[in-house]
């Protein structure tokens, strides 16, 4: 059957307007329920970030009113614990504050963490895994080495020590995140890139005399990115679930209040049982947002692994 | 490479690995914030005794002379003292890893049976009905951290059916005491095990079950799947025997890395189930500037998994008559 | 005596624009004891009429229509289990391609063989089993000892062997070989070929050997039945397949492998692939690539036609065989000719559709 491939030829040349190039990149999309659920999921997840607070632009004396209701952190805009109602559709928390107004702001910091964690340590990954497989000898064994250190570190235990270490701020538990996530993609960019290695593509370019910056980066890199984008999206999701479990255990930035942090506070305040309304809303949202990055890299892994489009 | 040679290269890379650990270890705990004695102070500690205290410690030596005496600590596995119990760091720990052991172990023994099980019908069924619900099942268990899966199950069996018991190991306490059988040998227990137990399985379940059916994917193209069928063998013999057992080599592998997960998950676990293990002792630990205590959890559950990917790599070996010993 | 009796069968495969007819409409009949050539091009279907007969066959494949008697059993009507028990294997067994890979490989050659005994011989013992693997080794030249090693410790041309110890533990009355060496060197080919040939002729086995390769044939086999697009187009005994074919595509199929007849003749191959398979409408399936097609060729199928002695022929210019042999020898007729109906020279061109891989 003629499975299409993506040639593994070089493929640094991107002609065409970006418009055209992401209309052709969402065409993997195309006949892929799953896929379009997830995209659609994490696009509404996105907007409701972006304009979970209010904007005001001075110049204009414009405010653009923002999604959420309340101010997340004010006080008794309620009563304690109150059930859901039209006031308050998801209902109050023990401090009488809106969970509905908490649940749009947490957004924020999921999309934040999510995307810089997993874009730094993507990026980490990506370069540890093509120097060490481009050089390969001592360089590769002592990269992979530290590689398969780092897999010997339990990731959750290290982002505790760490966060408690350095203070619980949103950047420190990137930072703690980004330390132990690059591995995974470390190991698999390399692997990949040693199989380009051996192709007439990059003996060309050494016949040529082209650097070997250029070689990595110009020729080998573009080969391997769709594998960058699929680990980029799993490392979404291993971040935005770390971040929660690290703030459920309370290690959470005290300032920015995530999902994770709204289950703990529930906890602390002993609300468990009866409150329904603050639990549950905050673990779908965490749960759906974890499973339209999943869904999206499904599909992408279709993309980069053809063997698996046989449907 | 013989074999031997493999086994012995094996052996001093994880002797490598474990040092690297315990030097991140010892550099990250030396950086904790907060005086270990602080927390006496309030006792109304004197300067004195607290100079003394410190002394006692050894925290007023040069770094590498403690680096040098924490070492040799570890390796007579004396982990100190814990700041908060006063107690040998050793005795606290001791049955609490067990506590863990035993259930992340049951957890993973799940996960790793029905994800097996599954992830094998699912590819033996390709494109049907099975497979495509099976993956969306897959992938929101997945999606969901572990305390959220602890939350939800606490809900529906606990606070809605009252089926289970809601936290600890024993209805009747005593959770650290008696011997192994008296721990872990009753109805009881097995009543306090299941719905964490079941928590880590579903959180754990999805890299078996997504493995397995993908390469199952790939195992099914080969030729001798068709001689085997061509033999006139039982479908389920050619499945099981034949195509599973082929697939599960790359299973052995990811085991270490579940053990990884399973490990940083016990924290979150426990917390949730109120489960006396390792996992909850860390964080309370951590919270307390407890180090000496928050270590020796870091340093065994850090110990776990170096030694489960040592295992899996020999495993790996045994299983597969083609492995060369590169 | 027949042994295996194939009348009107039509395997076709569901594709996405209809029925792929990989066999449509084939008739072939089997003595015991006989070898039979199966002869054509990857993609001529001869591979899913062999799976047919244990209907061993991908999900989306169905015997449509037609009979398999084997042996005074209907196949088709067989349910799993019977079949199972009463065909696979015990009766009709298979030898792959590349052996290597049929061997399961976590398992040793000696664990394999012992399997498949026990499974068919209920009262049969491990010891017994493994004493018999023993022996088919020692027969085909192995070292018996080596029934504890894994396939991949085997050489090309010893997993072959192996092999065939394995197709031939329960002694079954029909092989099914489809291109048995093709993976290996020419040498050590012809030993295995000798091989299959001895053992074969000891157990009085039947066997179909399928190949793309007129001269492992022409060497092996009693009768030889030409597959193109799904069709027997020629059927005849070894030595007038070679010497005296009437199909145009035989005579190009002898032209691809000239050291069987003629050692100054050059290599002439057939252009062109063989055809989508996917409603074929009427016309001979061969007709876009042969030199010889004519207006009639495009309009009406050929229907076989009996030369005597079981030589049948599916074409309608069989009768000038003579004009046909001769031009056929000459390069230009093959390579001279243009692709394609007459009128409209824009006829789709088939695509390769690899129903044997
Ligand atoms: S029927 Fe016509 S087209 Fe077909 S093989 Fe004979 S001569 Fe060629």
């Amino acid at each position: 059957m003629s499975t299409e491939r993506t040639s593994p030829t070089d493929r640094t040349e991107t002609d065409g307007g970006t418009l055209e190039f992401i209309r052709s990149k969402l065409e993997i999309f195309e006949g892929d329920r799953l896929g379009q659920i997830g995209l659609g999921i994490l696009c509404s997840f996105i907007l409701i970030g972006i304009f979970a607070r209010p904007y005001t632009i001075d110049f204009l004396n414009l405010t653009i009113p923002g999604l959420a209701p309340h101010d997340p952190a004010e006080r008794a805009v309620g009563g304690r614990l109150e059930s859901p109602s039209g006031a308050h559709p998801l209902g109050t928390t023990h401090m009488g504050r809106d969970v509905l107004s908490q649940l749009i702001a947490g957004t924020r910091v999921t999309l934040i963490v999510g995307s810089l964690a997993a874009f730094m340590a993507v990026f980490i990954g990506t370069n540890v895994g093509l120097i060490s497989a481009y050089f390969g000898g001592w360089v590769d064994d002592v990269l992979m080495r530290i590689t398969d250190i780092v897999y010997g570190v339990p990731f959750l235990p290290f982002a505790i020590v760490l966060v408690a270490i350095l203070g619980s701020s949103i950047v420190n538990i990137i930072v703690a995140i980004v330390l132990i996530l690059w591995r995974s993609t470390a190991r698999v960019i390399r692997a990949q890139v040693l199989s380009h290695k051996q192709r007439p593509y990059v003996e060309s370019a050494q016949a040529i005399g082209a650097s070997h910056t250029r070689i990595m980066y110009r020729h080998i890199l573009p080969n391997v990115l769709p594998l960058t984008f699929l680990y980029a999206a799993f490392a979404v999701a291993w971040a935005v679930i770390a971040e929660a479990s690290l703030s459920f255990l309370g290690f959470g930035d005290p300032n920015m209040l995530s999902w994770g942090e709204m289950i703990y506070n529930v906890y602390t305040a002993n609300a468990i049982r009866e409150a329904w309304w603050w639990v549950f809303p905050p673990g779908i949202c965490i749960m759906l947002f974890v499973m339209s990055v999943f869904f999206i890299g499904r599909t992408l892994e279709k993309e980069v692994n053809p063997e698996l489009q046989h449907q | 490479m013989g074999l031997r040679a493999y086994v012995v290269r094996r052996v001093l890379q994880l002797i490598v690995t474990f040092w690297a650990f315990f030097t991140i270890l010892f550099v990250l705990f030396r950086m904790m914030p907060g005086d270990p004695t602080s927390m006496f102070i309030m006792d109304g500690m004197t300067p004195e005794q607290r100079e003394q205290r410190i002394a006692e410690l050894g925290l007023n030596e040069p770094l590498h002379v403690q680096y040098v005496e924490y070492a040799r600590q570890l390796l007579r596995g004396d982990f100190g003292q814990s700041f908060i119990y006063r107690d040998p760091v050793i005795d606290i720990i001791a049955v609490r890893f067990m506590n863990t052991i035993v259930l992340m172990g049951t957890a993973l023994l799940f996960a790793y049976l029905i994800g097996i099980t599954f992830g094998a019908i699912m590819g033996w069924w390709r494109d049907s009905r099975f497979e495509r619900g099976g993956i969306i099942v897959t992938l929101v268990a997945r999606s969901s951290p572990e305390f959220w899966v602890g939350i939800v199950l606490l809900s529906v069996f606990v606070f809605w059916l009252g089926w289970f018991p809601s936290s600890g190991m024993r209805t009747t306490g005593g959770e650290l005491g008696g011997n192994f059988a008296a721990r872990y040998g009753s109805v009881d227990f097995l009543r306090h095990l299941f719905l964490p137990a079941l928590t880590g399985a579903i959180a754990y379940l999805a890299t078996p079950t997504l493995l397995m059916r993908s390469t199952m994917l790939d195992v099914l193209n080969a030729d001798f799947i068709e001689i085997k069928k061509a033999e006139g063998l039982p479908e389920r013999t050619v499945l099981f025997k034949h195509a599973a057992r082929n697939s599960v080599l790359p299973l052995v592998t990811v085991m270490a890395i579940a053990t990884g997960s399973a490990m940083g998950g016990s924290v979150v676990i426990e917390t949730v189930f109120n489960w006396p293990g390792m996992g909850r002792e860390m964080v309370n630990a951590v919270n307390n500037n407890d180090y000496p205590l928050a270590m020796a959890a870091f340093f065994l559950m850090g110990s776990v998994v170096i030694i489960m990917n040592f295992v899996a790599d020999l495993a790996y070996v045994y299983l597969d008559p083609r492995v060369e010993y590169e | 005596m027949t042994l295996l009796d194939i009348n009107g069968l039509k395997t076709y495969y569901r594709a996405d624009n209809g029925w792929v007819r990989a066999t449509d409409d084939v008739s072939l009949s089997i003595d015991r004891g006989e070898t039979v050539g199966l002869v054509g091009e990857s993609g001529s279907g001869k591979t899913t009429l062999a799976k047919s007969i244990i209907r061993l066959l991908s999900d989306n494949a169905e015997i449509v229509d037609g009979s398999i008697n084997f042996d005074g059993t209907e196949v088709t009507e067989l349910s799993d289990k019977e079949l199972r028990k009463q065909i696979r294997w015990s009766e009709i067994s298979m030898i792959p391609q590349n052996a290597m890979n049929g061997f399961d490989p976590v398992y040793t050659v000696g664990q394999q063989i012992v399997q498949v005994i026990r499974h068919h011989e209920d009262g049969t013992s491990k010891k017994e089993a493994r004493e018999r693997a023993r022996s088919l080794f020692d027969e085909l030249g192995i070292e018996p000892d080596r029934v504890d090693d894994y396939p991949h410790q085997f050489s090309g041309g010893m997993a072959q062997r192996a092999m065939i110890a394995l197709a031939l533990a329960l002694s079954p009355s029909l092989v099914l070989a489809d291109e048995p060496t093709t993976a290996l060197d020419v040498v050590i080919q012809d030993r295995i070929l000798d091989t299959i040939k001895e053992m074969q002729e000891e157990l009085n086995s039947a066997m179909i050997m399928i190949t793309h390769d007129m001269s492992v044939v022409s060497e092996t086999c009693d009768r030889i039945a030409v597959v193109y697009g799904g069709r027997i187009v020629e059927i005849a005994d070894t030595e007038t397949i070679i010497t005296n074919p009437r199909h145009p595509y035989t005579l190009g199929l002898r032209n691809a492998f000239p050291d069987i007849n003629d050692d100054d003749q050059e290599l002439i191959s057939i252009p062109g692939t063989p055809p989508e398979l996917v409603d074929p409408g009427e016309g001979c399936r061969f007709a876009p690539r042969c030199p010889f097609a004519e207006q009639e060729c495009w309009e009406e199928t050929p229907e076989a036609e009996s030369y005597g002695d079981g030589h049948a022929v599916e074409c309608h210019r069989a009768d000038e065989i003579d004009h046909l042999q001769e031009e056929a020898g000459k390069k230009e007729t093959w390579t001279e000719q243009d692709l394609g109906r007459p009128e409209d020279s824009q006829s789709d061109q088939p695509e390769e559709v690899m129903l044997d891989d």
